[in-house]
């Protein structure tokens, strides 16, 4: 029943790669981009490992696809390693550069249409918001453009086919009171990005031996990614050019300044830390403030 | 999707600043209060300085919380939007999204509250949000219904005349924006502000309006001004019209969870930053063994939560996750002492600590920024310091015992 297939798609982003050897910082503290590498975002990782799950689950039908320069392929790749894709997308145009929010998820509303041969997606996932810019706006931007139900903060899911249902678990920070574990119920198709915290568990036999099929057509894939690639322009993805980039977007970065420092807000006392009757007088702070209250 | 109006010359049917509310099930979150706060300072100083009378109006959506809105007035609103349907008693961000942009285009209500500019309002000249992780995703979806741009995570606002070109907008012109809101964004470093407008295209070929100027604020960031219960306000119902389509996400169940990381019942809390970048398996583990001889909480900065390190033991590694940091971008915590290691300080990390009781910094560098917000500073390396610190800390842990 190819019809009743669920089409996932999933929206990635190429970030730069925090880790310590790959990460460049200027001697101010601010990001080197120029000499900081780049790699498929981590929370891009997390959403890519929500579609495998689909995949493992439902026999889902995967699509990836992403904003960016042609290096953005590597995110592709990368990707499709963890969800074994079954197509990839790079929406990559010149016109698209300097995009805002709204006007990047103009683009990926676009993006998104075009993926299964143009077949509706069921479920969109995309990662919690990227490492370096953190608006977490894209996702649920994208969603609305595309007229899905969007769902934030998703750290679990499942489908009733038959019924086209789905169900999540969110995991919601209240400011100041505690946390929300809400479970909800709505007809697809749906925009889940998902919560860092999400782990895909496989438990039957079954899952877990198309868990390991999963993975190594995934190494076989990606090795030759770019069989799966299709590159898009503003023209071919056909998007109003007055929508996207530059001409689309609200927003414009006015300035970036460093950050002054703020007043002095506290006298520090200055102890020498090889003085060892000195931090002695620190450990006696620490006991006092810990024990009297 | 609402499309902007096409351009006018005068900004007459942008009017007031809107202030989206947020609740859980009808508590009003703190956050209300400081956007209202910085909303009133800002306002006040608009009128005076425009010569005009718009107004903040807050947007509450609930169930049975009418009575709660004599508080917002209180707080600095000169009028609540409120609507009430048991739909709307907990938050769900379709129907929210939908109503709350009903409500930005209604002119019903706006005439309500200001008769003067009734006539030709069309939308809010400016928008707030809670940059919680509720208000982020609602301030995302309402601004792509109302067509318009939104900067988030702000910690600073000026409203001013600016004079500016720009490759698009103004076509390398120079232009005069008026009533502009500067949103000024801390980055994820911490050291570095971008201020990021929402502007009108005035670019002869691609002419468009974007208005409400908005933001995500962050929480814990601005004042609320004093509560006065002698402020006059009004309350404005507005019936929302909500379609069957928009009704069928379904609440199935619904909890309060205690975080698992729990900051607010320890006593001491010890926090890492990159400076222990130098041996950060061997750090941690010194940093792991002040946290169990404090009984204290183990907290972290940003960029650490980026996974910088690889670290191979589990117990250790797992201190590096999005929930232990502390500062905007995580938990605001006030602990009885607050032990930084390796923190430089940036401002973002200590917007989430500043109200700490007593706060130790370890740091070689005496020049970081940590020193201005810390009681004692030991200068040295952790490597040195923690050590002897524990050592000293268990001695004293032995008197006491011997003693009692």
């Amino acid at each position: 029943m190819e019809s009743s297939r669920l089409n996932v798609s999933v929206i990635i982003k190429l970030e730069p790669d925090f880790s310590e050897g790959n990460v460049s910082y200027n001697s101010d503290g601010t990001l080197n981009r120029a000499e900081t590498k780049s790699i498929l975002g981590p929370h891009s990782a997390v959403a890519s490992m929500a579609a495998l799950n689909t995949k493992i689950m439902y026999n889902a039908d995967v699509s990836v696809g992403t904003m960016g320069p042609p290096i953005a392929e590597q995110a592709l790749q990368q990707s499709q390693l963890i969800c074994d894709a079954d197509e990839l997308h790079l929406y990559s145009d010149r016109i698209f550069a300097g995009a805002d929010t709204l006007a990047t998820a103009e683009v990926l509303r676009a993006g998104v249409d075009k993926m299964h041969g143009g077949v509706k997606s069921d479920i969109v996932f995309s990662g919690h918001r990227a490492s370096d810019g953190e608006t977490g706006q894209t996702g649920p931007q994208t969603a609305w453009k595309l007229g899905y139900t969007f769902f934030g903060n998703v750290i679990g899911f499942s489908v009733d086919l038959e019924r086209r249902l789905a169900r999540v678990t969110r995991l919601v920070p209240i400011q100041g009171l505690h946390d929300v574990i809400e479970e909800l119920e709505a007809p697809l198709p749906i925009f889940i990005t998902i919560h860092p915290s999400y782990k895909p568990v496989f438990t039957t036999v079954s899952q877990r031996l198309t868990f390991f099929k999963c993975q190594k057509e995934a190494r076989d894939r990606s090795a030759l990614y770019k069989n799966y690639l299709k590159t898009f322009t503003a023209q071919t993805l056909g998007v109003d050019p007055k929508l996207v980039g530059l001409p689309g977007s609200p927003t414009i970065v006015y300035r970036v300044e460093k950050i002054p420092r703020a007043k002095t807000s506290r006298m520090a006392e200055i102890v020498d830390g090889s003085k060892r009757d000195q931090i002695k007088a620190v450990a006696k702070k620490i006991t006092d403030m810990v024990k009297v209250k | 999707m609402a499309r902007s109006p096409t351009l006018g010359i005068s900004d007459e049917k942008y009017r007031h600043l809107y202030v989206v509310m947020e609740h859980e099930e009808g508590h009003l979150l703190q956050v209300n209060f400081e956007m209202l706060g910085e909303a009133r300072r800002l306002m006040d100083e608009f009128n005076s300085r425009y010569s005009s009378e718009e107004k903040v109006v807050a947007i509450l959506l609930g169930h049975e919380m009418r009575t709660q809105c004599d508080k917002l007035i209180s707080c600095g609103a000169d009028a609540v939007i409120y609507a009430d349907s048991p739909e709307f008693k907990y938050h769900r961000n379709l129907i929210y999204t939908r109503v709350i942009s009903q409500i930005a285009l209604n002119k019903d209500c706006s005439k309500k509250i200001s008769a003067q500019y009734g006539d030709e309002f069309q939308r809010p000249r400016f928008m707030f949000f809670s940059a919680d992780d509720t208000g982020r995703h609602l301030s995302a979806t309402v601004l792509a219904e109302l067509d318009s741009g939104l900067a988030s995570d702000i910690n600073k606002l000026v409203i001013d005349d600016i004079e500016l070109k720009h490759e698009h907008k103004t076509k390398g012109q120079v232009e005069k924006y008026n009533k502009t809101l500067e949103m000024y964004r801390p980055d994820f470093s911490g050291f570095l502000w971008t201020t990021i407008l929402c502007l009108d295209n005035r670019h002869p070929d691609n002419r468009k309006d974007y208005h409400p100027q908005s933001c995500s604020i962050i929480p814990g960031v601005f004042s609320p001004i004093p509560s006065d219960s002698s402020r006059k306000g009004i309350i404005v119902d507005f019936a929302a019209i909500l379609k069957p389509a928009d009704l069928n996400v379904k609440i199935l169940s619904r909890k309060a969870v205690k975080s698992p990381i729990d900051f607010d019942s320890h006593k001491a809390i010890v926090s890492f930053g990159r400076g222990i970048n130098e041996s950060p398996e061997e750090n941690i583990a010194l940093i792991d063994i002040l946290k169990r001889e404090l009984d204290a909480e183990v907290g972290i900065s940003l960029p650490i939560s980026k996974k910088p390190y690889n670290i191979s033991n589990s117990k250790l590694s797992a201190y590096i996750t999005p929930e232990r940091v502390i500062g905007t971008s995580g938990r605001k915590v006030a602990p009885s002492v607050y032990i930084a290691v390796g923190i430089s300080g940036a401002m973002q990390h200590i917007a989430g600590m500043k109200e700490s009781e007593f706060v130790i910094a370890i740091n070689p560098d005496t020049d970081s920024a940590i020193r201005d917000e810390c009681d004692i500073f030991i200068k040295g390396r952790m490597e040195e310091v923690l050590p002897i610190l524990v050592e000293e800390l268990k001695q004293l842990k032995a008197i006491v015992e011997v003693r009692s």
